[in-house]
């Protein structure tokens, strides 16, 4: 029986996991499963000295592999302390010393990097959709932090013109717009599972930096809801390298919580 | 002075239209045994304020408790949405107020200490701050930056569950991850009310004040309910009940079948034993206990 050289969320893992860097702390929210395997990837690879806290809560855990939640025991197993969300955790992501990258999920995400967690059309006390609610995003995007934004499902339904609401803050109307507004920070990257995709430095337009293999910028285009700018030097993501590769599917989600997420077929 | 109260008798402080603040998180930890009880003494016009309801939120708008909804999120996370809470929602039978995690706890820090407001810096830049009149855009008075005023939020009552309580109402927990449930709801509330797993003496506690998070004199009742949290979690004690979670989901799309499951588990079950053996009985819960 042979397996595939990679996956799709394997390559998302290490594109996620290349951000993260040593000598800053990371958290993780619910239903994050490829954050936290990037996030125990770097703790194996490129960035040891990365402090994760699990679920927000546990501080530098040792769960032995991906659970079946990301917002559950047993993913804090071993933390060296329990934090308290009220008089810790958010008193570290607020002080502005602390926690400088977030990963956000969200169900829409538009051109300037503005998130939508909340609601699908209609009025918002009449939805069309009521969706999970803001969360911690609403903070994350406004506290200054680098946000990096996942995606397994990249479509016009979730790569939007514009968000049916804001429920995370990115560059707003584009431009000078969050800066004049006083929000530092912003969003960084999008990982999607076709692509990863950044902003413009003048305009914080969305544009695509990188396809994945496989995939044509013809593809990504038209499973994006905007004209999407191609950056110069638009090239192909790097596949995840072959230890990558096995620290994923061996020791770090060998139950394929990440495959689930992403809709791969489990190995 | 005992504050040892039945469920019965602990609900009967909630009245229609109340505010009630509920312990918490996805599938985590969450006072059901007081949820069902809401349910059963058919409570109206209910506030909620939950940071990130799961299947409590679930089952108070299938039952038509709540009319409102204060907080962060309401999901089932890897059980996915709450899908009558969805429905309720989006029908207009449920209002909701969304507040960030920060804002959230700035009402309540507010209402705890007897303050009108607490600022924050989240939220700026969503379109969360302008359709809520409880929050308001402010000028720093000291450097003139723009913060967001979240208006105090003191709830008629809040409902928690912990691990031990002795009977004058001095609350234990097991070493655990806190949500605000704890730091905060109690603090805020006009009225407390905890479930614990086991109500022990007091000598108990007194080995390790250090466990206790909430004292006796800002408790009004306390009733002892083993297993008081499932289908949700209390770590480390016991695991969420993966298995019921799913069951939930597979009725709750469907409105007769999902007040079927309601009738089955919430409305039948005459106390906590008969709706443990309604859910499975000893067996279940020993596969749920951590060891």
């Amino acid at each position: 029986m042979s397996y595939p050289e990679y996956t799709v969320d394997e390559l998302m893992c290490a594109a996620l996991a290349a951000q993260l860097s040593d000598g800053d702390e990371v958290c993780n929210g619910m239903a994050s499963f490829i954050p936290v395997a990037a996030i125990m990837l770097a703790r194996l690879t490129t960035a040891p000295g990365l402090v994760w806290l699990a679920g927000a809560a546990g501080v530098d855990p040792r769960p032995d592999r991906v659970p079946a939640s990301t917002l559950e025991s047993p993913l804090w197993r071993d933390s060296v302390m329990y934090l308290e969300q009220y008089g810790d955790f958010w008193h570290y992501v607020q002080s502005g010393r602390h926690l400088h990258t977030f990963c956000v999920g969200a169900a829409q995400l538009d051109r300037y990097g503005n998130a939508n967690n909340s609601i699908i059309g209609g009025d918002y006390h009449r939805p069309k959709v009521r969706l999970p609610g803001t969360a911690g995003l609403a903070d994350m995007g406004a506290l200054g932090k680098n946000l990096l934004y996942w995606n397994t499902s990249h479509t016009l339904r979730s790569l939007v013109e514009k968000v049916d609401f804001v429920s995370c803050p990115g560059y707003l109307g584009g431009g000078d717009e969050r800066e004049r507004l006083g929000l530092a920070g912003g969003p960084q990257l999008v990982v999607t599972n076709l692509a990863v995709l950044d902003f413009a430095p003048d305009t914080k337009h969305m544009r695509l930096r990188s396809v994945h293999p496989g995939v044509t910028v013809d593809d990504v285009r038209a499973a994006t809801g905007f004209e999407l700018p191609v950056a110069d030097d638009v090239g192909e993501t790097p596949k995840p390298m072959p230890e990558q590769v096995r620290l994923l599917r061996e020791v770090i989600d060998p139950d394929g919580m990440c495959k689930r997420e992403a809709g791969v077929r489990p190995l | 002075m005992t504050k040892v109260a039945t469920l019965e008798q602990a609900v009967s402080l909630v009245s229609d239209g109340d505010v009630v603040a509920l312990q918490n998180m996805a599938t985590q930890c969450a006072p059901m045994a007081l949820v069902r009880e809401l349910i059963r003494q058919e409570r109206r016009g209910v506030g909620l304020v939950c940071l990130v309801g799961g299947i409590a939120v679930d089952w108070l708008a299938a039952a038509g408790v709540i009319d409102r909804f204060i907080g962060a999120a309401v999901s089932m996370e890897q059980f996915g949405l709450c899908q009558q809470y969805r429905k309720a929602v989006e029908t207009g039978r449920v209002r909701v107020e969304e507040l960030s995690e920060t804002a959230l706890l700035a009402r309540l820090g507010a209402g705890a200490r007897n303050l009108p407001f607490l600022p924050t810096r989240g939220m700026l830049g969503s379109d969360l701050v302008d359709l809520n009149e409880n929050l308001v855009l402010f000028q720093d008075p000291f450097d003139g930056e723009t913060l967001v005023a979240c208006r105090a939020l003191v709830p008629d009552i809040a409902f928690v569950h912990a691990h031990r309580a002795d009977c004058r109402g001095n609350v234990q927990i097991e070493p655990t991850v806190r949500w605000p449930d704890l730091g905060i709801f109690p603090k805020a509330a006009k009225k407390v009310v905890v479930t614990v797993e086991e109500i022990v003496d007091t000598e108990v506690l007194r080995r390790s004040p250090d466990r206790t998070v909430l004292p006796g004199f800002a408790v009004d009742a306390v009733v002892e309910v083993p297993y008081g949290a499932h289908p949700t979690s209390l770590f480390p004690a016991y695991g969420y009940d993966a298995g019921f979670h799913l069951d939930w989901v597979e009725v709750a799309r469907d409105d007769e079948r999902a007040q079927d499951f309601l009738r089955r588990y919430v409305v039948e079950p005459d106390g906590q034993a008969a709706y443990l053996d309604a859910v499975g009985g000893a067996q279940r819960l020993v596969e749920l206990t951590r060891t």
